[in-house]
């Protein structure tokens, strides 16, 4: 379990993290989503003792990171892939990892063979593609066989295959009991991947909650209907339900079950061709959370917002 | 912190060093420069027994090169102990071992001792390469012992000094230009002025101070062992402790 109380990051006059509050808890993948520059990476470095908190606490099984006495045991975490000397090989680098915790090398040898760098580990670090760093990142968390497991932008680089490998990974993962905290800027991935979402912008946290919960909370679920007659549909749901014509045979329902809408329209004797939940997508959810959230905002954002809706 | 995890983080710290070449580079070509040296010197009293002094030893023809080995020596000290901050393998490196100051202890522990022990096998190795070329001149063990003691408290207070000035400035190229001004250009340049303040400023540049102790000679005549050794002791414990509070407190790569 990973327990954030109160945490804020200031560098002058900018606040990174501004008085951050959760849990995360292990059986579950919990999706860390914001905008770029919204503290995600601050506060992971600072759960991790990287950076001095300006104010609060994060802990790691009720410990302080810094506290642990081998913390690789503890925690794996991957924060930036391109962070390693790039004149040392793969297998070196862990090979120090090991030795830092008292790890023994036979382990490096096994995540080696779980990332699929076998070929590429005695190559030094330089040659390595992106793809490649990430994996080699990712085999130095795995090192500890840890029960909690931080990743920042994990499948940056990854092709298809590695995309749907740290997939399975982070799954197995949460399946195992562990706790996982990952971070990423593709909400499709997210919405695969993620139990939980912690939305966070300009530092602050805007939505703790499932992701079912951060789907339909927002303005409640959507239903569609199609019909040739929706005028007179939509005035037998006046007063129970907001409508709003989105073609001319098609309306999106919203604050009422599917099963109401197609009472609502058996009642009134109105023909119905087409009756569903309106499909959710997290990229909705999540610009409709952050939209006041971005710290960098280019004029293109509106345009992409808009073609969103 | 336990012995454990000393040992642990010292072992990873040898690991580092010795994984990337550059650290190998620099042995090699500090190794190659020192021997050399001696030699010439070798050959050259090989060539003119009569020049060379009747109480010499091989000693006296290995020493100069002490100073050529506490050039290699800085050099490694400075690459070793900035190569985290130039690369981001800090944040690793942070990540594996967290407890800051046993990593500030066990680098500078292990960094201090490695290439101040290299630079006093050096030094060895360049006296035995002057006796063996002039066999007739001895290898008296007592001065050896001498030489060699002084010459490890020249290197160890160098490379502990670099490894502060490292961590202060988290920047290679900073830190060899730090180390060369404060080691050979400053002392030189300020010995050279033809003022009263330049030249008592020279006698405490920890150059100043190893050169006196590997050759007994310096920019003052007031310069004792005393005040050298406390010379380049300052220097040393001055870079750490800055460089120790930096990494000690600060975040990790900003």
């Amino acid at each position: 379990m990973i327990s954030v109380r109160g945490l804020t990051k200031q560098y002058g006059d900018v606040r990174a993290v501004d008085d951050l509050t959760f849990d995360v808890e292990p059986g579950k993948v919990t999706g860390f989503l914001g905008p770029n520059g919204a503290g995600k990476s601050t506060t992971m470095r600072m759960v991790l003792g990287l950076d001095r908190p300006t104010a609060g606490t994060a802990t790691i099984a009720g410990r302080p990171y810094a506290a642990l006495d081998a913390p690789l045991r503890e925690v794996g975490a991957l924060l930036d892939a391109g962070a390693v000397h790039p004149g040392r090989t793969g297998r070196a680098h862990l090979r120090i990892a090991a030795r830092s915790n008292g790890i023994p090398l036979r382990r490096v040898e096994e995540v080696i063979g779980v990332v699929g760098l076998d070929p590429a580990a005695r190559r030094r670090v330089r040659s390595y593609s992106l793809g490649m760093r990430q994996r080699l990142g990712i085999a130095g968390a795995l090192l500890g066989d840890p029960p909690v497991l931080l990743f920042d932008e994990p499948v940056n680089g990854l092709d298809l295959d590695g995309v749907r490998w740290i997939r399975g990974l982070l799954r197995r993962f949460a399946d195992e009991g562990r706790t996982v905290l990952v971070s990423s800027h593709l909400m499709s991935e997210m919405q695969l991947v993620a139990d939980r979402l912690l939305v966070i912008g300009r530092g602050r946290m805007i939505a703790d909650a499932a992701i079912d919960e951060v789907l339909h909370g927002l303005d409640g679920r959507r239903v569609r209907v199609r019909s040739p007659r929706v005028e007179e549909l939509q005035a037998a749901l006046a007063g129970r339900a907001e409508t709003v014509r989105v073609a001319d045979d098609e309306i999106e329902v919203r604050g009422l079950e599917v099963a109401a809408v197609g009472d609502a329209a058996h009642a009134a004797r109105v023909p119905v061709h087409h009756l569903a939940e309106a499909e959710q997508s997290l990229e909705h959810a999540y610009l409709a959370l952050t939209g006041d959230s971005v710290e960098h905002v280019g004029r293109l954002a509106d345009t992409v917002a808009e073609v969103a809706r | 912190m336990s012995a454990r995890s000393l040992r642990c983080t010292a072992a990873a710290e040898w690991s580092r060093i010795w994984t990337v070449r550059s650290s190998w580079l620099l042995a090699g070509v500090t190794a190659l420069v020192v021997l050399s040296i001696s030699i010439l010197v070798g050959l050259e009293a090989a060539d003119d027994p009569a020049g060379v002094p009747a109480d010499a030893s091989a000693w006296d023809g290995g020493r100069p090169t002490a100073m050529f080995a506490l050039f290699g020596v800085l050099a490694l000290a400075v690459v070793a102990s900035t190569a985290d901050h130039g690369t981001g393998g800090i944040v690793p490196t942070l990540q594996w071992t967290p407890r800051r100051h046993l990593l500030l202890v066990a680098r500078v522990g292990v960094i201090a001792l490695t290439t101040s022990a290299l630079g006093v096998l050096l030094v060895a190795g360049a006296g035995s390469v002057v006796w063996s070329l002039v066999p007739e001149i001895g290898l008296p063990a007592r001065q050896g012992a001498e030489v060699l003691g002084g010459v490890a408290i020249v290197l160890a207070a160098g490379a502990v000094m670099a490894v502060g000035l490292g961590l202060l400035l988290r920047s290679t190229a900073g830190g060899l230009v730090s180390v060369s001004a404060l080691v050979l250009v400053l002392p030189m340049l300020l010995a050279q002025l033809p003022y009263g303040w330049s030249q008592e400023l020279a006698t405490v540049m920890p150059g100043s101070g190893a050169l006196f102790l590997v050759f007994g000679e310096g920019p003052s005549d007031d310069m004792t062992t005393t005040s050298a050794r406390l010379t380049l002791a300052v220097w040393a414990l001055g870079a750490l402790l800055t460089g120790g509070a930096r990494l000690l407190r600060g975040d990790a790569d900003r």
